[in-house]
């Protein structure tokens, strides 16, 4: 016999939250919530965690710092012009543009990054659990146990959930 | 905190979840009114003839404009430095209304982003123009090529501006679509119209409001958030010194950045309340854009025009306490005295002097009121630009090379096309992407209930 979910949907944000920590409390894994906004509390029951932040900032480092490597090669290496006798070198000028290419590469690859992290991209199907989730309802994916999913589906129920179904 | 005993409800009448989805969608379902058709109409004749401009400027050459040795910068820069203040508003909403946790902002960021992405697509159009050969406008871009290699000047603003408006549209746009993929879930999601499921499905991108998708899509607004605020103050302070750097009186001079950034969201804001007017009363929203959303508009609008009246006031003073004969002409011979004296002073009337207005609270919660100062406040933002640009190059150093600026029928073509590329945009996005952030709201339902209550 084969162990199926059990999505519990609920209509407040507040019996969603209930119902994570009774089922957390129980050490039943939570396998996704889906909610019509981000509610901050359920990052915390799910565990997950993004790496975006972490990895713009390097990429931010990295592009810093390249962009500064071309600006001085081309200006001083490949091909020096003599603007106004201006050093070659013009490093404070140089800032302007490394600060705003900066920010123009951290975006491009930082949403690269969240395309490849959320799995989001165009021709991309979404896996909907509840047409309801995007809407107006907050939908709970609990792991299921071999046999009978009654616990959980009681515990679903003693927090208020609308409707309890098996995935 | 939002409280909203003392500032107003942020959503009118008791909405549920459902409901917010069902009202912002509803201007996307059915047919579009009789007043969409027209609009659209007179945007499309306003773009058909900045098209024909665009095509004259680019067939003949820019001796087409009015310009001239002198005042080599016109209409076209004057337009450019307009519309990219105007695109200032979206990003200022968003970022630093986001930064500073201000509720408010949720119903008004989406709209707000969507006049910046399209304002800055209408000011790109300017220097690009005024390049004279537009098809070796690639030129800027520095890549290995075969002239050298010749690379390009990295001292000068004008290349600074090519890299922040391109990284600014860029960044704008991002944000913009990355806040409407949770919203065109909802529609894919509740639609049964088979076409608009497919169309919206794609759009939406795979959405489908797991953990998964929140939780990197709060580390991406906050990443993209944070880098913006920082180019929302250099855009417009590198605008400036396209300005500033050169050694001209009336531009030569410190002020310039910080003036301008200011400027900027000022006419911005001006152009989101005329906006959010036009949306509250056509579609009839005004249960999400509320009294007390225009109200904090209007409040900021008074405060940062008595910045602006500050910042004039200053240039006016340093330009006399100088003692620099060149300075004392610009300011006082030619603008505020002067030839240019219509120019200067509806800039200073419409900007430090008529949004003071707002301190009646009257003036504050009349729609009408704050329609035509909004409307005021953009009229008087465009002849500051014209001031700074054209009569500082009128009359500079050498009195045999003064002369007088005019445009051509061309000029005023391409800025007549601007405003009908951007009405278009506008009425595209009423129709065919939720005018306010669906998801957004709903996060904020909560609190104004909760403050209620208690």
């Amino acid at each position: 016999m084969s162990t199926k979910s059990v999505v519990g949907i609920f209509e407040d944000e507040e019996k969603l939250i209930d119902a994570l920590h009774k089922v957390k409390e129980k050490g039943i894994a939570i396998e996704e919530v889906y909610t019509p906004y981000p509610v901050f509390e359920v990052f915390e029951y799910v565990g997950k965690k993004s790496r975006i932040r972490t990895a713009a900032f390097f990429y931010g480092l990295f592009a810093a710092i390249s962009i500064l490597a071309f600006l001085y090669y081309t200006s001083v290496i490949s091909w020096p012009i003599n603007y106004g006798g201006k050093p070659f070198n013009s490093f404070p000028s140089f800032i302007i543009i490394t600060l705003v290419l900066t920010i123009f590469s951290i975006t491009v690859l930082s949403l690269f990054s969240f395309s490849i992290g959320a799995k989001l991209f165009p021709g991309q199907k979404a896996k909907v659990v509840d047409y309801r989730a995007t809407d107006n309802m907050f939908v709970m994916v609990v792991e299921g146990k071999e046999g009978d999913n009654n616990e959980v589906t009681e515990i679903l129920r003693e927090a208020g959930a609308l409707e309890i179904k098996e995935n | 905190m939002y409280k909203t005993e003392v500032r107003g409800a942020l959503i009118d009448g008791d909405k549920d979840y459902k409901q917010i989805s069902t009202d912002i969608i509803k201007p996307m379902e059915g047919r579009p009114p009789l007043w969409w058709y027209i609009a659209l109409a007179i945007a499309l004749i306003a773009a058909s003839v900045g098209v024909w401009a665009i095509f004259v400027t680019v067939a003949v050459g820019i001796g087409t404009w009015g310009l001239n040795n002198s005042v080599a910068w016109g209409w076209e820069i004057i337009n450019f430095v307009w519309w990219i203040g105007i695109g200032h508003a979206g990003t200022a909403f968003s970022i630093f209304l986001l930064i500073l946790r201000q509720k408010w902002r949720t119903s008004i960021n989406r709209a707000a982003e969507a006049m910046t992405v399209f304002a800055v697509i209408c000011a790109a159009i300017f220097p690009a123009l005024h390049m004279g050969r537009v098809w070796l406008a690639f030129y800027i871009i520095p890549y290995p090529n075969t002239r050298g290699p010749l690379w390009v000047n990295y001292n000068s603003p004008l290349f600074w501006d090519f890299a922040a408006i391109s990284s600014y549209l860029l960044i704008s746009a991002s944000f913009w679509y990355l806040g409407m993929l949770p919203d065109f879930a909802t529609i894919r999601d509740r639609t049964t119209n088979k076409l608009k499921k497919a169309i919206y499905g794609i759009l939406a991108m795979g959405w489908n409001g797991s953990t998964h998708n929140w939780l990197r899509y709060e580390s991406l607004a906050f990443v993209l958030g944070g880098i913006a605020a920082v180019l929302v103050v250099s855009v417009h302070s590198i605008v400036s010194t396209d300005f500033a750097v050169s050694v001209e009186p009336g531009w030569h001079a410190t002020i310039f950045p910080p003036y301008f950034v200011v400027g900027a969201i000022f006419s911005g804001f001006a152009m989101v309340m005329t906006l959010m007017i036009i949306i509250r009363k056509l579609y009839k929203l005004g249960d999400y854009i509320t009294d007390s959303h225009l109200t904090a508009i209007a409040k900021i609008l008074t405060f940062i025009s008595l910045i602006m009246g500050t910042a004039y006031l200053t240039e006016i003073f340093v330009a006399w306490y100088s003692g620099s004969n060149y300075e004392i002409h610009t300011l006082f011979k030619t603008r505020i005295f002067g030839p240019y004296a219509f120019q200067f002073w509806a800039m200073f009337i419409c900007n430090a002097l008529i949004p003071q207005l707002f301190w009646f609270k009257r003036i504050r919660k009349n729609i009408w009121w704050m329609f035509t100062i909004s409307i005021f406040i953009n009229i008087g933002m465009w002849y500051e630009r014209f001031n700074i640009v054209v009569t500082s190059l009128a009359q500079d150093y050498l009195p045999s090379s003064w002369t007088t600026y005019n445009p051509t029928i061309v000029e005023i073509g391409v800025y007549v096309g601007t405003i009908g590329i951007f009405s278009l945009g506008v009425l595209l996005f009423f129709r065919y992407v939720p005018m306010i952030a669906i998801s957004e709201v709903k996060s904020v339902l909560k609190v104004t209930k909760k403050t209620k209550t208690h």
